[in-house]
């Protein structure tokens, strides 16, 4: 037990076989996020900065890095100006969480914004003076949410508090928005982008910088950070999170599985997780953008239909052979034609997955859901 | 309850599709089932009219359905198609060589021609031989490599204008997850395409890939098709086996997953910053490569060679082993040469007849030399040298040893002082060492002449400079 940087004591082991004292480990640790950072050259000097937090492990690492750059007097200083932001979540223990965050905040001397799901669906979620418990919309999200199959509502979680990122990111007037993604998140997250037809969008929701939206962009400084190294840091900083580690699990979704999976191939191979985030740095899309039409929900560019033959047309096709009465082959021609319910809106408001999702939910909510959007 | 099928044909539904949900009856599902396929191969433009269709058919389900739906939509469409069944025997003993009776039923029941390739021919090794070489692990990588290649080149000795495999959408999701996990950006990029194949190759179609694995099943049952469904006794060692694990897990939760993820991998590129392996044509033996030397020549030069991990990891990895090797045959080459050189001091006693007659032996060699390359056409060298190796008498297996070695250190090839060159024909020497090196070894027949007929000029010339040599001497 030698560190490797050091030739001290080593206290700790990563990935089974790199040896490092705790000194050694946080300096890395620092350094890996702060190289991160530096190397893209996005953040200019006093940049307002959103840092969101979901309580989870890795944002109670990012809070802590934050404040440590903050806190430095030499030349290494971190130069942001950090706005914090908390979603509170649907669920009961949403208000506990946010509590905690709010203690670590302080602690830190901190200032931080809470923010109900709920307020996706509205304008001005800041103007409400952020006195959400008396909120007069009753919680469609949370109707939403229930409704549909945890694979979907894993995704469309997502999606939703992504865009509020970007919506209080443009009212605070940062340019920037840090979240805490680690490489062992995001390695899952690039098969379940996979697993639900989001395999174009793969360059913005893996990569470093989500740059959908114009003028706002999404870092994920964390993200050559994997979670056994958070594990490490909180231990060693004594640091508690506010909720476990892989956030809570609503149910078997394909997102779970890809967890589970990931995580027993992490063990017996080690460079697992790694592999996969290189591989999505290497991956863009087919679309070429011509038309520039973006999702509604979820901004990525819409793919053109531009392939002879896609999933798409198969998976309609399956659809109306096995939906119609027409044994005989002269109404062939007839079929490929007629209006779509597999996938409402793709190609022209909504990308394959986004379209997807709003086929599971019943009427009423996915106008709700389209035309929210859409005027904005 | 019995639930009624959804195309409103009357009839009670007997299964659930998974792609869409629905409900059908036997007959609408067969119809849905066929049409569907009709509709990629036309949507997809896989044929054209007139075209001679390899069916590569393993015994499968997925390829014996392959057979059954193209044989049927062919007369039911009228594409035209001449289809031909191709079947490739691994050489592996309680499977290959049960599932091949099956194919054989195919061939009655579909009637149309077979041909069988096996590896034992086309690369003088079984996978059971291969196994007991490498042991169970990375197996798979050799029986995959060969068997695209030996697909190949028996749609060449067919002369079809494409291959139709029995790929399925779930193996294709399965290969871009397991593309995504091992990280292979190049394979990743072509494993969704309906069609591949470069300039120059034959295409290879998969008619089958937005059909679902279960719907073949419930094909093959319904329709009470015949075929084999053991899994290969050597796959279970697989990496695949992790990547198909998930899909199945997967699929339970949402069986759309699969056209999700067939979904991603045709709408996701590579970067255009990303270096990717061109394909081309492997210098040694012609067929489809990304690299010089294609795997199925390095993997067989490994085997030959005693090196059986030799294609299995890093390039790097395979040159240091090579090295080492080489390093190895070096020493054995010393040995050798001192040999011919005592050989050929008795030689020089004796008169010049007896020059002659060596000279006549090296003719002889690029006799034998001839009727290998007729025999088979487009081998690798390996296959040759072994083959050499088996059939020849004592003097060419020392020749052969020495070819060996020139194939690989071409400092001793350059040497032409050395006695070597001028005890055998010279020509005929560099001739098998760059069979050795195999740059020109693909050989069409007319070739083989030309460069037969060439040796029989040097080899007199050859005489003549041994014979010179002596009177200067």
């Amino acid at each position: 037990m030698i560190c490797r940087k050091c030739s001290g004591p080593g206290s700790l082991i990563i990935r089974k076989e790199y040896c490092y004292c705790n000194d050694c480990f946080i300096t890395n640790i620092n350094h890996k996020f702060r190289a991160c950072i530096g190397k893209n050259k996005i953040l200019s000097p006093n940049e307002k900065v959103l840092i969101c937090l979901s309580g989870d492990a890795s944002s109670t690492v990012l809070l802590d890095l934050i404040h440590v750059g903050l806190s430095l007097n030499n030349h290494k200083k971190l130069r942001v100006i950090p706005y914090f932001l908390h979603i509170i979540e649907r669920d009961s223990e949403g208000e506990e969480i946010s509590k905690v965050i709010v203690e670590q905040c302080k602690n830190y001397n901190f200032n931080i914004t809470l923010v109900n799901i709920d307020e996706y669906f509205n304008k001005n979620i800041l103007c409400n003076d952020n006195t959400m418990k008396n909120h007069y919309q009753p919680s469609i999200s949370k109707n939403i949410l229930l409704n549909i199959p945890t694979s979907i509502s894993e995704d469309v979680l997502t999606k939703m508090k992504q865009n509020i990122f970007i919506k209080i990111a443009k009212q605070l007037k940062c340019r920037i928005v840090f979240t805490a993604e680690t490489t062992t998140l995001l390695a899952t997250r690039l098969l379940s982008n996979i697993a639900i037809g989001r395999g174009s969008q793969v360059e913005n929701d893996i990569g470093f910088a989500d740059k959908r939206e114009e003028n706002v962009k999404i870092l994920r400084p964390m993200r050559e950070i994997t979670n056994e190294e958070i594990d490490h840091y909180l231990r060693i900083k004594e640091l508690n999170p506010a909720t476990d580690i892989l956030g809570k699990g609503y149910g078997t979704s394909l997102q779970s599985v890809i967890r589970n999976f990931v995580l027993d191939l992490q063990e017996n191979y080690p460079a697992t997780v790694s592999t996969i985030c290189k591989t999505a740095d290497k991956i863009g899309s087919v679309t070429d953008n011509v038309n520039k039409k973006k999702c509604i929900i979820c901004q990525s560019n819409l793919d053109c239909n531009q392939l002879n033959l896609t999933a798409v047309d198969a998976t309609m096709f399956s659809r109306k052979v096995s939906s119609k009465v027409i044994n005989s082959n002269e109404n062939l021609k007839h079929i490929e034609e007629g209006n779509n319910l597999m996938f409402p809106f793709i190609y022209e408001k909504l990308c394959y997955c986004c379209s997807r999702n709003i086929s599971q939910l019943n009427d009423p909510m996915l106008q709700t859901l389209v035309c929210r959007n859409d005027d904005k | 309850m019995p639930v009624p099928c959804r195309a409103g044909c009357g009839k009670n539904a007997m299964l659930k599709r998974p792609k869409t949900g629905d409900a059908l009856c036997k007959e609408c599902f067969f119809w849905a089932f066929e049409t569907e396929i009709h509709f990629t191969i036309t949507k997809g433009k896989l044929f054209k009219k007139g075209d001679s269709v390899a069916v590569a058919a393993s015994g499968g389900k997925d390829s014996t359905v392959l057979a059954h739906v193209l044989k049927t939509l062919n007369e039911r469409y009228n594409y035209g198609l001449n289809l031909m069944l191709l079947s490739i025997d691994e050489g592996i003993t309680g499977y290959r060589d049960d599932s091949l009776e099956t194919v054989k039923q195919n061939r009655d029941d579909y009637e149309m021609s077979l041909k069988i390739l096996s590896y034992k021919e086309l690369y003088g090794w079984t996978m059971d031989e291969i196994v007991a070489q490498i042991g169970r692990k990375n197996n798979c990588t050799f029986c995959g490599v060969f068997r695209r290649q030996a697909l190949d080149r028996g749609a060449a000795m067919l002369n079809v204008k494409c291959i139709a495999t029995g790929h399925n959408a779930d193996d294709i999701a399965e290969t871009v997850l397991m593309n995504v996990l091992r990280g292979d950006i190049a394979r990743l990029k072509r494993c969704t395409a309906i069609s591949t194949g470069s300039e120059g190759t034959i295409p290879r179609v998969k008619p089958l890939k937005y059909t679902y694995e279960k719907e073949i099943v419930m094909y093959a049952h319904y329709k009470r098709l015949v075929y084999f469904s053991t899994e290969c006794v050597f796959a279970p060692n697989a990496y695949r086996g992790h990547a198909r694990a998930l899909l199945k897990d997967m699929e339970k939760i949402r069986p759309t997953c699969i056209m999700d993820i067939i979904y991603s991998g045709e709408t996701m590129e590579v970067k255009e910053a990303v270096s990717l392996p061109s394909q081309r044509v492997c210098i040694r033996c012609n067929f489809v490569s990304s690299q010089e030397v294609c795997k199925a020549c390095v993997l067989l030069e490994g085997l030959n060679k005693g090196l059986p991990k030799l294609g299995i990891g890093k390039s790097s990895k395979a040159k240091r082993m090579l090295e080492e090797y080489n390093a190895k045959q070096n020493k054995s080459l010393e040995e050798a040469i001192n040999n011919i050189n005592e050989e050929y001091e008795k030689n020089n006693c004796i008169s010049k007849g007896k020059v002659c007659r060596s000279s006549c032996k090296s003719k002889q060699t690029a006799q034998i030399n001839k009727t290998h390359k007729t025999t088979s056409e487009t081998c690798c060298n390996g296959q040759s040298d072994e083959k050499l190796n088996t059939d020849n008498d004592i003097t060419n297996s020392k020749v052969k040893v020495l070819l060996k070695e020139y194939g690989l250190s071409e400092a001793t090839q350059d040497d032409s002082s050395n006695l070597i060159s001028e005890k055998i024909d010279h020509s005929n020497t560099e001739k098998v060492a760059n069979a050795t090196n195999d740059d020109d070894f693909e050989v069409d027949s007319h070739n083989t002449d030309e460069q037969i007929v060439d040796e029989d000029d040097t080899c007199g010339g050859a005489c003549g400079k041994i014979d010179s040599l002596h009177i200067s001497f």
